[in-house]
Formats: structure tokens, C-alpha cells, sequence
């Protein structure tokens, strides 16, 4: 049995529409969040969890987390039923979210501390243990007695995963947890949640837009849209469904006299630089990089594949999101 | 005893975050104070125009008032989440972090807020029950102190109790401020004055329904030595448990509420 | 001066008070309900002791105050907000005067919002039986007269919440100063206890202060109170406290402006 087993869910949401001129009422209208989501996950699996904007990613994680009640299926996180269950699951559960926080804004962040200590019950050395951990790897010592609202956002951050985990969850969620972060606070936050996955075999599930958060720590990608799940499995083997353009940067010394190139190319030339766009599934790469050559003295060449974001978006629009 | 401690802990810290800014604090204090001094004010204007209300003399109506005044403000200074802060916890979507952590919801929101700016309004309370007491020459026994802390404890559970209606419908994102306003501060403005001079409809609302009749006043009366109604004694002390009947109602339907919270957001 | 960019913030002001009719239901409901307890109240004073002023004079000042509470009591949050974090400082650069510009503003609401709500009120304060409802105006000049001194009182009012905008704008955080100027308001306006139930000596000072401009002078015209033939002195001092209200404010928003430019916004 699997640590997290979801299946069959939905979840439907009544929302009241713009009311119209003339009526006095407003109309109501249902919107399917979830349908028929399955899915399981396994203790100690980092998983990322993405999907354009209401694609029914927050509602998910809102259910697991034991926020909302779903109309339909069943949820199972270790044994309990997380609404059913809520205090018992929650304790064992920890959440970050970027947009939002859940230590106390006008007081050091060391009392809020010592409030979730009361909050959780955890026990005094347990607790102290824990928080010399944690404040050491997150860096936090100089800001104990620093108000939140006084803190930068990377500051911030940190504070709230230090709160997060402060009472040892087994499971935690993520929810665009880099979003607004500096690349330094980025990178360091990454190796932070790896290590505390590694160190505790904590299970992660990662919300959020940003494809190079999943690159860094996920293996394993679940795309939700339009309330159903659409893929489950390896990173790569998605990117590779849809990677099919490669670009080749080339700049030129001096003259430059083109050949035609095979079917399938697309040449942008800005100055004395050329960019290919090319399928290398249709074009092959030896044959352009002769024909490139052959066209005048080359100084510099680069080739890459397309960005990552690029490669959602066409992911996104091929499924019709 | 793990919810009053938290209770203590969190309220604690509360109090510590209302006075960082002693200025304001102390500014918003004083406009407490004329709220509730004008509240008084104008009892003793009536005593001092009309001298008696039906068989209520100038001191019993201190004395109700007083009632009112300490129980409504105790209530607001200690179960201010529950009183004031409730529709902000739920539209800033604290009310999701809430959920997250292992302990009752209610409890929580009870521990989120804590408002000592009302001390001022309690002090204007207690000097209408001294006043009211003196007046009237109330002579305390055991058994008055008694009725009149179960009194005032009912009371709070049954304000709260009453906040919580309000607290429901913002889980359901239904604006209602106004409507629940009329029962808790419609009730404080009525039952500030002893129930049997209003109008029939009036006092059963406020006896059968929203019972501060029961609560509050039936004790008062009591203390006052002036029987509210026509029943033996012992009802003095068991009516008030209608109050918190009230509120554990109200809890059960808040909790019910709960599972159906959609929650805002993406 | 032009007046357009007057107009149009009035107009603008007038119809997002309209938008909110929804939420008028709950509130007449919720203001008569209120108006029914201390109508029963006065009821009740008066069965233990009957007073020289007329009992119905009583009930028709609750319901009236009622039915304009709204034009009391400040509400324009989205001001209140607009001052305490700041962004008044870009309004404040703005080529119109200000000090005009908020008081449009304010009085498009407290019109519209208190015609919204006191119409209701008071069509079902006249269908009531009587003693229970609001009489009728003591006699056709007093309801004109009563009218005129209304809609001096409107201008009054208005006048003096842009001083309260003026004051907030002037501290670090405004709520306590805020607050404590509502509640003044609503105790010497006569929303507490009628004014006309204040010691008879208190109330010949009460008259003269601008509290009573805004709604206790008009009630009276219209109760009969103080006579048709009074009317003249009571616009009177409407008018002359309106002009030192408006002095004052104008001369205060100008400081204020002097003083936001110095600090660089």
C-alpha cells in the first residue's frame, strides 16, 4: 500500500456568476475543479505537481492537506482519511506556502516559534533540538529576535520552512515555495528541502510554475489541467515529447552567403548572426552544421535546445489547456 | 488543560502585539472610553429625566446596564477573534493555516485575538454595577456573588454564541454583517434596560430565542431582589445555562460549517 | 474654479453607492429593528413618566435619526485606506483642489447612501400606528423648512468629516483619532439619546455647538420643536457653522499639502 493513495477524486465548486443587469438574483454556476483524479505516492518520493493556473492544483493539495472536503473518492495519507482525520493527519503535515504566511507577523519570529511549540504539543527537547537544526541549516540565528514583517523576503522564507518543519512532518507541501526569491535564496532553498527529503525521508509534494524548481528537485512530474490528470511519470520523458526544436546560434566574420537549407529550417538573421530553428527528428545535425560552415567564417556557434518554460507552454496548448 | 494554556500563551502575545504602537493604543483606548461613557451617559440622563422605568428604580437600571457593559466587553476583550476578527482570519485565508495545525478550529480563533483596549469599557461597566448596587441597596450574599459570576459567564458564552452565527455565514462568503449585528448589538442596546418593559414580541425574542433575559437579567434581578419573572428561585441559577446552550449549538453548526469551507484562492 | 472634475467625482461616488443596493436590505432591517427598541424604550419611560415634550416628538426623532444615521457616520473606508497607506499622495498631485474633490466625494456618499436607506426607513416609520411611527411634519412650512435645513446639515456634515480626513492624514495611525471623532459625533449629533431628552439647561448650549447642525436641527424644524417662525436662526447658525467648518477644513487640507511636498511625498 502505497504512503499516499488518492482515487477518484472530484471536487465541484458552486460560484456565483456576475449578476446581470435586470436580475435581481444572481445566477449560479458549477465549476469541476477535480475530476476523477487517481493518483499514489510513495514514502520519501519528491514529486512536482504542475498544471497552468486553475488547472485544480491548489484544490488537490487543499484536500490532502485536509482544508477541504471533497465531494467524491477517496484519500488515504498513511493510514487516515485527512478531513475525517483532520488533527491527527495535519500533525504530520507540513505546508510553505510562497504567497502566504503562517507565522505571526508583528512579533520575533523566535515566539512564534515557541507558540507552535504550544500549537503541536511538541515536546520542550524535542523542540529545542529541532530549532538548533534548523536555525542552523536555514541560517536563521540573527534573525530570531526580528519581527517578520521586518525581514526580506528571502529572509522570510526561511523563517516560515523553519516553522514548517518545526514539529517533524512526514509529509510536506510546497506550494510555489521560490516565487518572488533572488537566485541565491533559490538555490540555497532547493538544497535545503533536498537534504531535509534525504536526511528525513520526508515525502514532497511541489506545487508550482517554476519548471527549473521540478528540474532541481523532482524526478517524478504529475500535469494536472482542466481538473484531470494528464501525465504521471519521468521528468525527461515528458520534456522529450515535447522538445522538438533545437536552436543553432552561429556568428559570422564577414560575408555570409547562405545556401538554401533543407525542408523544415527556420533562419532568423539579426546583423552577422544566424539562428536556426530545426527539428532534429527531420533535420540532420551534421548536414546543417556543413551547410552552416560552407556559408562564411564562422567565429562563434552555440546550439541549445528550447527553454524549459517554452516547452510547457506548447505542452499546455497541445493539450489544450 | 492544553486549550487554556495555549489560550493564555497566545492571548499573552496578542496583548504584547495591540501595545506596540502605545500612541494609538492608548488614543483607541480613550475612543472606547467615550463610546461607553456615552453609553452611560445617556442612562443616567434618562434616570435624571424620567427617575423610574415601570417598577425599575434609577439604581437598577445602573445595575443592568452594568451587567450588559461588563459581560458584552469581557466577551469582546477576551473572545475578540471570535467577536471582531473572524471575517478578516477567513478573507485573508489564515483560516486555511488554522486547518493545518492539529488543534480545534474554534479554539484558535478564540486564540487569534485578544483586545485589552475594552478594559476601559469593563471599568465603565463595573462602576455602573457599584453605582447601581449602592443605589438600590443591594445587600450581597454568597448566593447573589455566586448567581452573578455564573450570570456573566453564561452571558459571554451566549454573545459568543451569537458571534458565531455571523462567523458561519463568512464561511459561506455570505455578507450578513448587518442582519447578525441587529441580534448581538441590538441585543446589548435592548437588554442594557430589563426586558419586561418592552412590548410582547420583543421580550420573547429576547427571552425565548436570544435569551440575555435569561442569562443575564434573571440574576440581575435576583441580586436586585425584584423576581425578572414570576418562578422559584432555583430557576435563577439554572436559566443561565440557556446561554451556553446557545453557544455549543453554535459551535456544533460552526464546525459543521467547516467541512463545507471552500476556501479562497487559487 | 471649473467644476467638472467636482461633478464627476460626485457622480462617480453616487453611483458605487448605488452598486451596493444589495446590502441596504440588511442594514434597514438591521436600523429599524434598532429604531423599534428604543422607540419601545421611550414608550416605556414615558408610560412611568409623561413628560412636557409630546411623546410622538420623541418617537419621531429616534426614527429620524435613524433613518439618516448613515449620513453621520463616516464610512468611506477606501479614503481611510487611501491615508493610511499613502497613496493619497498621488492624488494630492492631482491638478484640482483638493480639499473640494474629497468633499464631492464624501457627500456624493452620505447623500446617496442615506437616501438609499432612510426612504425605506421612513415610508414604513409613517405606516406604523400611531405612537409607534413617525408623525407627520408639524405643518407644510415646517417639512420645507425642515428640507432646507437637511440639506444644510448634508453640507455641514460633509464639511466636517473632511476636517476628520484632514486630522487623519496628519497621524502616524489614524484608527484611534478616527474613531474617537465618530463617536463624538454620533453622541452630540444625538444618536445615543435624543438631544431633545438632554437637561434643558445642557441643550441651550448643545445648540450652538456644529454637532447639532446635522441632523438634530433639521428633526426639530420637522417636529415642531423650535417653530416655523425660528427656522430663519436655525439655518442661520447652519450656515455659519458650515462656512467656519469649511474655513477651517480648506485651510488645513492646504497645510497639509505643504507639508507632503516638503517631505517629498
Amino acid at each position: 500500500m502505497s504512503y499516499i493513495e488518492v482515487r477518484n477524486l472530484t471536487k465541484t465548486f458552486t460560484v456565483r456568476k456576475k449578476k446581470e443587469k435586470g436580475r435581481f438574483f444572481r445566477e449560479k454556476a458549477s465549476v469541476r475543479a477535480l475530476k476523477d483524479v487517481s493518483f499514489d505516492v510513495e514514502k520519501g518520493e519528491l514529486v512536482g505537481y504542475i498544471g497552468p493556473n486553475g488547472a485544480g492544483k491548489s484544490t488537490t493539495v487543499k484536500i490532502l492537506s485536509g482544508i477541504l472536503t471533497p465531494d467524491g473518492g477517496s484519500v488515504n495519507v498513511g493510514g487516515l482519511v485527512p478531513w475525517r482525520d483532520r488533527k491527527e493527519h495535519v500533525r504530520r503535515v507540513g505546508v510553505v506556502f510562497g504567497q502566504r504566511t503562517q507565522l505571526w507577523w508583528d512579533v520575533p519570529i523566535m515566539d512564534s516559534f515557541t507558540l507552535l511549540k504550544e500549537i503541536y504539543r511538541l515536546r520542550e527537547t524535542d523542540w529545542k533540538t529541532r530549532l538548533d537544526e534548523l536555525v542552523l541549516r536555514l541560517d536563521l540565528e540573527k534573525l530570531l529576535s526580528v519581527p517578520l514583517r521586518q525581514m526580506s523576503l528571502g529572509q522570510r522564507m526561511r523563517a516560515e520552512v523553519c516553522g514548517s518543519l518545526l514539529h517533524r512532518p512526514e509529509l510536506l507541501f510546497l506550494d510555489e515555495p521560490t516565487i518572488g526569491l533572488d537566485a541565491v535564496s533559490k538555490l540555497a532553498l532547493r538544497d535545503f528541502l533536498k537534504e531535509e527529503n534525504r536526511l528525513n525521508k520526508t515525502t514532497v509534494l511541489l506545487t508550482t510554475h517554476d519548471m527549473e524548481d521540478v528540474a532541481a528537485l523532482c524526478s517524478r512530474v504529475m500535469v494536472l489541467g482542466h481538473g484531470s490528470k494528464l501525465f504521471d511519470g519521468d521528468l525527461d520523458e515528458l520534456l522529450s515529447r515535447y522538445d522538438t526544436v533545437r536552436i543553432i546560434t552561429v556568428r559570422y566574420d564577414g560575408d555570409v552567403s547562405l545556401p538554401p537549407l533543407p525542408e523544415g529550417c527556420e533562419v532568423r538573421r539579426e546583423g552577422d548572426t544566424l539562428r536556426v530553428l530545426y527539428d532534429p527528428a527531420r533535420v540532420r545535425t551534421a548536414e546543417l552544421l556543413a551547410l552552416l560552415q560552407d556559408a562564411g567564417a564562422i567565429r562563434e556557434l552555440t546550439a541549445r535546445m528550447q527553454d524549459t518554460d517554452r516547452l510547457i507552454a506548447k505542452m499546455y496548448q497541445e493539450m489544450e489547456l | 488543560m492544553g486549550p487554556l494554556r495555549l489560550y493564555l500563551k497566545s492571548t499573552a502575545m496578542n496583548m504584547r502585539i495591540r501595545m506596540q504602537y502605545p500612541l494609538s493604543f492608548f488614543m483607541q483606548t480613550l475612543a472606547q472610553l467615550v463610546m461607553e461613557g456615552g453609553e452611560m451617559l445617556a442612562v443616567i440622563l434618562i434616570v435624571d429625566r424620567f427617575d423610574t422605568l415601570d417598577r425599575w428604580t434609577g439604581g437598577d437600571l445602573y445595575f443592568f446596564f452594568g451587567m450588559m457593559s461588563v459581560t458584552f466587553y469581557l466577551t469582546e476583550f477576551l473572545g475578540r477573534g471570535v467577536t471582531g476578527t473572524f471575517p478578516s482570519i477567513v478573507r485573508s485565508g489564515q483560516l486555511d493555516t488554522l486547518l493545518l495545525r492539529p488543534r480545534g478550529v474554534l479554539t484558535q480563533v478564540l486564540c487569534s485575538d485578544a483586545d485589552p483596549r475594552r478594559i476601559v469599557c469593563i471599568a465603565v461597566g463595573t462602576a455602573a454595577l457599584c453605582m447601581g448596587s449602592a443605589a438600590s441597596h443591594v445587600r450581597w450574599t454568597f448566593l447573589k456573588a455566586l448567581a452573578m459570576g455564573e450570570a456573566i459567564l453564561a452571558g459571554m458564552m451566549l454573545i459568543l454564541g451569537l458571534f458565531l452565527i455571523e462567523a458561519v455565514f463568512c464561511i459561506f462568503s455570505v455578507k450578513s454583517v448587518e442582519l447578525v449585528n441587529a441580534l448581538t448589538y441590538g441585543g446589548r442596546s435592548a437588554c442594557q434596560y430589563p426586558v419586561d418593559i418592552f412590548p410582547r414580541p420583543l421580550k420573547t425574542l429576547f427571552t425565548a430565542a436570544v435569551p440575555f433575559a435569561l442569562t443575564l437579567q434573571m440574576p440581575a434581578a435576583f441580586i436586585l431582589d425584584k423576581p425578572l419573572f414570576p418562578w422559584p428561585e432555583w430557576t435563577v441559577f439554572v436559566c443561565p445555562l440557556s446561554g451556553a446552550a446557545v453557544f455549543f449549538v453554535m459551535a456544533g453548526v460552526f464546525h459543521r460549517a467547516l467541512k463545507r469551507y471552500r476556501s479562497t484562492g487559487s | 474654479m471649473k467644476t467638472g472634475a467636482y461633478r464627476a467625482v460626485f457622480g462617480m461616488r453616487a453611483k458605487m453607492e448605488l452598486q451596493y443596493r444589495g446590502a441596504v436590505l440588511g442594514g434597514v432591517v438591521c436600523q429599524v429593528f434598532f429604531g423599534l427598541i428604543l422607540v419601545s424604550l421611550y414608550r416605556a419611560l414615558y408610560r412611568s413618566r409623561p413628560q412636557a415634550l409630546p411623546q410622538e416628538t420623541v418617537v419621531s426623532y429616534v426614527w429620524l435619526q435613524q433613518a439618516f444615521f448613515r449620513m453621520l457616520l463616516s464610512s468611506d473606508n477606501d479614503l481611510a485606506d487611501k491615508i493610511r497607506t499613502g497613496d493619497i499622495a498621488y492624488d494630492l498631485c492631482r491638478p484640482v483642489d483638493m480639499y473640494w474633490f474629497y468633499y464631492a466625494r464624501i457627500m456624493a456618499q452620505k447623500l446617496v447612501g442615506s437616501l438609499l436607506r432612510g426612504v425605506p426607513m421612513l415610508a414604513f416609520a409613517l405606516l406604523l400606528p400611531k405612537g409607534w411611527g413617525l408623525m407627520p411634519p408639524a405643518s407644510p412650512a415646517a417639512l420645507l423648512c425642515a428640507a432646507a435645513s437637511l440639506a444644510m446639515g448634508l453640507m455641514c456634515v460633509s464639511a466636517m468629516e473632511n476636517i476628520t480626513m484632514g486630522i487623519t492624514m496628519r497621524t502616524l495611525d489614524p484608527r484611534g483619532i478616527q474613531a474617537l471623532l465618530n463617536l463624538l459625533m454620533t453622541l452630540m449629533a444625538g444618536n445615543v439619546l435624543p438631544l431633545t431628552l438632554f437637561p434643558d439647561a445642557w441643550q441651550r448650549v448643545l445648540f450652538l455647538l456644529p454637532w447639532t447642525q446635522m441632523l438634530d436641527a433639521p428633526i426639530r424644524l420637522y417636529t415642531g420643536v423650535r417653530e416655523t417662525a425660528a427656522a430663519a436662526g436655525v439655518l442661520g447658525v447652519q450656515i455659519l457653522w458650515t462656512a467656519v467648518l469649511m474655513l477651517l477644513g480648506t485651510e488645513l487640507w492646504k497645510r497639509n499639502r505643504k507639508k507632503l511636498v516638503l517631505q517629498g511625498g
